[in-house]
């Protein structure tokens, strides 16, 4: 049989966002696969150095409509380093809520968009209905669904009372049970397994050589969390524990990120059980003194990376951002090799793409 | 008057608009249905109709190097494959009458949209549809052989091939349903490929294939390919109802005709819950679950009800 090239992108039922894969097939059988991004480049890096600080912080947040939080948490890290800003405990352990809250809703969305792929539409349609609870969660304490508008240069613009907290708490309580159930079932379901076991594998060795960073990393057998291994924020007060798997396949990928899930909202209760009293932000100056500086945090995704580069303006003079999903991108035609035509949308989905944070 | 009046039997009731009402009914519940298991409210009764009219007064385009003919012959025919056997699996009132050998009619006429499916797909210059045409064909080597088979269980037993037979056979010894239970899941099975339903929905994959072999067909020629398969699904749940649940009802009596519709009802919950349930296979999976476990099953069940 003739090779066929199927293009899936710019514009494809199986891509939330623009990225285009071309996929060489023999029959149903990937034989190559070629990648190409830039659809939603905005120039963000640049337009940073032309805004003062302040102004990025919102700039910033738009970088991602999941994982927003997590990108203003960093920015603003490496400009308090710069400053040697004490932020207050309570801003911190707010901060870091928020950044769970945000896991939860990632890995929710996440969970349906591989369910949509690989046609199971009622764990889709469950697992978005339960995320509506962290929307509503997230909306209530900061007024944003995604894009919460939380954090500022020397802490986080929200307090949280004695009313908020009782909500966060039975919320998540609520969506414990409501995740624990969609585990049970992806769990048991035999069909959920033979459409993601040993699919779209990746070995510790493969995992290593190409820098995969995140869940994807986890699920092959690599330890590694920035929460635990390099704490910021709040996280060295808190408990945390690391689901890893070694089946490195998209089945161990959602059993990891499931548990990441539960992982996330026990974090939540500690921090709404344990937060400290005081003020929640410092004023930081406008002016940021030269340096350059490297700030790292934990998203949904894995290890977010920021380099800033400061001459004693207001304004940066070199932002630099590295996100997971570029470092985990780059496995996916070794993933799509030799894979059946009706996984690549599988195997794509298991990496949890993030293409708008990927081209800033 | 008698001409008027069997006009009125083709194209009104029971024939034509009936029949397409019915279909249209059953589509709304079928998404009604599924969208009540996924925790969704789901479509208002007028949605299929609704959907119809929207697509038939839209604008119809072809891609270049479509063959235009065909393009427009092939879901016209394929509506008419499925037209022509609901005449012979009458909704519960008499109107054609049945011969000895009807059910290889409409078991033929009910394979036929499945190749002409492959068809529409292959004069496309599309490469999904072209993809998506070739897995149906691919399909259509599994499931319809389990269909064929798992029907005949109910021939064996009655020992008659046409559908007034099988029925008659069962008013005497009761229905095949319970007695033929694995049959019956067998053939369920074969019409669920049939109807290209998830989780058997594998030429029109949205998640791959987009809409499979009907990527490029719009406006008035995708309405009536969707009319075709919601026919379909009506007229083959229908011939289930005839085969195996043929004692539960007799033909054209009031109470025949509610417990026909219930019937009718009762099995399109059972294929909306498996639409719901199951993730989609792969074309492998498929093939291999069709050629060896439930081809063998229904051989060995026919061989079991030669042998009984």
């Amino acid at each position: 049989m003739t090779r066929i090239v199927v293009p899936i992108g710019p514009q494809h039922p199986l891509l939330k966002e623009p990225i285009s894969f071309l996929i060489s097939l023999d029959g149903e059988r990937v034989v190559n696969s070629s990648l190409r991004l830039g659809y939603v480049h905005r120039g963000i890096e640049k337009l940073a150095q032309q805004r003062t600080y302040v102004q990025n912080v919102y700039l910033i947040e738009r970088i991602c409509g999941i994982c927003s939080h997590i990108h203003t948490t960093t920015y603003c890290q490496a400009i308090e380093t710069l400053l040697g800003l004490d932020v207050p405990r309570r801003g911190l352990y707010i901060r870091t809520l928020l950044c769970e809250l945000e896991r939860i809703h990632s890995h929710l969305l996440w969970l349906g968009v591989l369910a949509k792929n690989i046609g199971l539409d009622t764990i889709f349609m469950y697992s978005w209905r339960d995320r509506e609870i962290v929307l509503k969660m997230m909306e209530e304490i900061s007024g944003g669904r995604v894009s919460h508008a939380v954090n500022i240069i020397g802490g986080v613009r929200i307090d949280l009372d004695a009313d908020r907290l009782t909500m966060l708490e039975s919320g998540l309580n609520d969506l414990n049970g409501r995740v624990e159930e969609l585990i049970g079932t992806i769990e048991r379901d035999r069909s959920f397994a033979a459409r993601t076991r040993g699919i779209g594998k990746l070995t510790l060795e493969d995992v290593k050589s190409f820098c995969v960073v995140g869940p994807v990393a986890r699920a092959s057998g690599l330890d590694i969390d920035l929460r635990r291994d390099a704490p910021y924020a709040a996280y060295h007060e808190l408990e945390i524990e690391v689901p890893v798997m070694n089946e490195g396949d998209v089945w161990a990928r959602s059993m990891i990120r499931m548990r990441e899930i539960l992982q996330a909202s026990r974090l939540a209760k500690q921090i709404i059980r344990t937060l400290p009293k005081g003020p929640v932000s410092t004023t930081a100056p406008r002016k940021v003194p030269p340096g350059e500086v490297v700030s790292r945090a934990e998203a949904p995704r894995g290890e977010v990376f920021y380099y800033l580069r400061s001459n004693g303006s207001q304004q940066p003079e070199r932002l630099k951002i590295r996100t997971p999903t570029l470092t985990n991108l780059i496995t996916l035609p070794e993933q799509l090799k030799d894979v059946q035509m009706a996984d690549v949308s599988a195997v794509i989905a298991g990496v949890d793409l993030c293409i708008a944070c990927a081209d800033r | 008057m008698n001409i008027l009046h069997m006009l009125f039997e083709i194209l009104i009731f029971p024939g034509f608009a009936f029949v397409l009402f019915t279909a249209l009914f059953f589509h709304w519940l079928d998404r009604k249905l599924i969208a009540r298991f996924q925790g969704r409210i789901g479509p208002p009764w007028y949605q299929p109709v609704a959907d119809l009219i929207k697509l038939f007064s839209k604008e119809d385009i072809l891609p270049v190097g479509t063959n235009e003919v065909f393009a427009t012959l092939l879901p016209l025919v394929s509506f008419a494959f499925v037209m022509t056997a609901s005449f012979y699996l009458p909704f519960a009132v008499p109107t054609t009458q049945s011969f000895e050998g009807d059910i290889i009619v409409v078991i033929f006429l009910l394979s036929m949209p499945s190749l002409l499916y492959f068809l529409a797909g292959w004069i496309t210059s599309g490469v999904y549809s072209i993809l998506g045409g070739n897995r149906s064909l691919l399909q259509y080597f599994s499931y319809e052989v389990l269909f064929l088979l798992a029907i005949s269980g109910t021939v064996i037993t009655s020992g008659s091939w046409s559908l007034a037979g099988i029925r008659s056979a069962q008013l005497t010894s009761g229905s095949y349903f319970l007695p033929q239970l694995l049959g019956f899941f067998l053939t369920v099975s074969g019409l669920i490929g049939k109807l290209k339903r998830d989780p058997y929905d594998i030429p029109k994959a949205k998640s791959e294939m987009v809409a499979g072999p009907l990527t490029e067909f719009s406006g008035k020629k995708l309405g009536l390919w969707q009319l075709t398969n919601q026919l379909q699904t009506v007229v083959g749940l229908s011939f289930l109802v005839h085969t195996y649940f043929g004692g539960y009802w007799q033909m054209g009596t009031v109470g025949g005709f509610f417990t026909f519709y219930l019937l009718l009802i009762l099995l399109q919950c059972l294929l909306s819950a498996i639409s719901a349930i199951y993730a989609r296979f792969r074309i492998d999976q498929l093939i291999r679950l069709n050629w060896y476990a439930l081809i063998p099953l229904a051989l060995i069940h026919n061989l079991f009800l030669v042998l009984k």
